[in-house]
């Protein structure tokens, strides 16, 4: 098999250092080798993810390098590995567990919402729940049913939970050096579209904070606010409006709870407008959140309404139907062009 | 990148179909292909029909004219793709989504006036 994941020096780069050229699966294993490197209490675990090293080769040669006793397969029961991260955490433990796609999560939901959200607040602070949850989330790979879930609104609904999704390696590489050292529990939501996406990286050490997002894109006439693979293809119609005359501001909202009200709202008074893209569907999913938000903050800078690009309301569709369910380039186009007319 | 050759016979579109008439090809040679993209439309005694792509690939050669006839079983297109050790692998579920090198759009904006 193609040797996908590189195998040189494990570890976050001196300041200076340059860039390396990483896919986001490989940026996702240079960060759990940094993390079971500087903290022997760090744990890695899930369906496939030792012996083969992961469906999408993110955990490759993790088990090789730190051992069966740290990184290790579990048996094919969501509800048992979020569980055992509960079991793990309580004695002291870092877990990093894995369920192997989006869709899987429902038969942990249990284990999720009433007991990894919930402890540190039922046990008043004397159990935190320091586990990552790495979940390889939304579509976009024609993958099978259960396979392109979009679960940011019932995690970031879910109070006691972080909720973060990286849209590029190098984000995804800080994000969840960060993610995995707080001691919150924190759903770390991977794009799996996104997972081949290779740029030179520089592997940095965090250094926004929890709950901030960033601008990857200025702009002027309208803020486009994404998250995961969504931020690429903002980044896309971004691209394109400037061909027209129509300069967009492409916002990476990254973390998904909590929200960045003030990164949002400052960037949404500057443009005067907003459109949210989102993979999920479009009742109650996020978009609303940040629909509410910037009505709240930003009511008297608005030139017209927040306009949502989402998925639809109904269950994921199969594989090749895939294209007229996500937001694609000209619904989002034509949501701009709303709100520049209104 | 090292590329091999895979070619789509015409296949029986009906109850026992013996062949069809190339109507028109909706790809050319040199075109890059998604799967399930109109590929031909072909006219068979039941009906005329739009193939779809059976795959996503480079269109090297189309193998019939339009107006010609092909057996069931022809040659009708090949595919030049990127051979399977040199692609990204998508792992055991899924594939890997192509990136494209200039994304398609419909929509063009009028920039504000204001």
């Amino acid at each position: 098999m193609t040797e996908l994941i590189e195998r040189a020096g494990a570890g976050p780069d001196a300041a200076g250092a340059p860039p390396v050229e990483l896919s986001m699966q490989q940026a996702v294993n240079r960060a759990l080798r940094t993390l079971l490197a500087e903290d022997p209490d760090v744990l890695v675990f899930g369906e496939d993810v030792g012996a083969l090293g992961g469906v999408f080769r993110v955990t490759d040669g993790l088990q090789r390098e730190f051992g069966d006793k740290r990184v290790f397969d579990t048996p094919l029961a969501e509800s048992a590995i979020m569980g055992m991260a509960v079991g793990l955490a309580m004695n002291g433990w870092r877990p990093v567990p894995e369920l192997q796609f989006d869709g899987f999560a429902y038969p942990a939901i249990d284990q999720i919402v009433n007991q990894v959200a919930r402890m540190n607040y039922r046990t008043r602070g004397s159990a935190p729940m320091p586990i990552t949850l790495r979940l390889p989330s939304f579509g976009g790979i024609q993958a099978p049913e259960h396979h392109g879930e979009s679960l940011e609104a019932l995690f970031a609904h879910t109070p006691g939970l972080k909720v973060v999704a990286p849209s590029d390696p190098a984000e995804a590489y800080t994000l969840l050096l960060q993610s995995v050292r707080s001691d919150d529990p924190v759903v770390f939501m991977e794009p799996k579209a996104r997972y081949w996406d290779r740029r030179p990286v520089r592997l940095r050490e965090p250094s926004d904070p929890i709950g901030t997002s960033r601008v990857v894109r200025e702009g002027s006439h309208a803020t486009l606010v994404a998250w995961g693979a969504m931020v690429h293809k903002c980044l896309q119609v971004a691209e394109l409006a400037a061909e027209d005359g129509v300069d967009l501001e492409v916002l990476d909202l990254r973390w998904l709870k909590p929200v960045d009200t003030a990164g949002l709202a400052a960037s949404v008074s500057r443009t005067g407008r907003a459109v949210v893209v989102h993979e999920a569907p479009l009742t109650a999913g996020l978009g609303a959140e940040v629909a509410a938000l910037v009505t709240e903050n930003c009511f008297r800078d608005l030139s017209g309404p927040v306009q949502r690009v989402t998925g639809f309301d109904v269950p994921y569709p199969a594989g090749p139907l895939e294209g007229q369910y996500l937001p694609t380039i000209d619904r989002i186009l034509l949501a701009v062009q709303r709100t520049l007319e209104y | 990148m090292a590329e091999e050759s895979i070619t789509f016979t015409l296949p029986d579109l009906g109850e026992g179909l013996v062949e069809a008439t190339v109507l028109e090809w909706q790809v050319a040679v040199g075109d890059v292909v998604a799967r399930n993209a109109p590929l031909v439309e072909v006219e068979t005694t039941k009906s005329a029909v739009v193939i779809p792509s059976p795959q996503a690939g480079r269109i090297a050669e189309l193998h019939a004219a339009e107006d010609q006839v092909v057996p069931v079983g022809d040659p009708l297109v090949t595919f030049a793709v990127e051979a399977a050790d040199e692609a990204p692998r998508a792992g055991i579920v899924g594939r890997v989504p192509p990136e494209e090198a200039r994304p398609a759009r419909r929509v063009r904006l009028k920039p504000p006036t204001a």
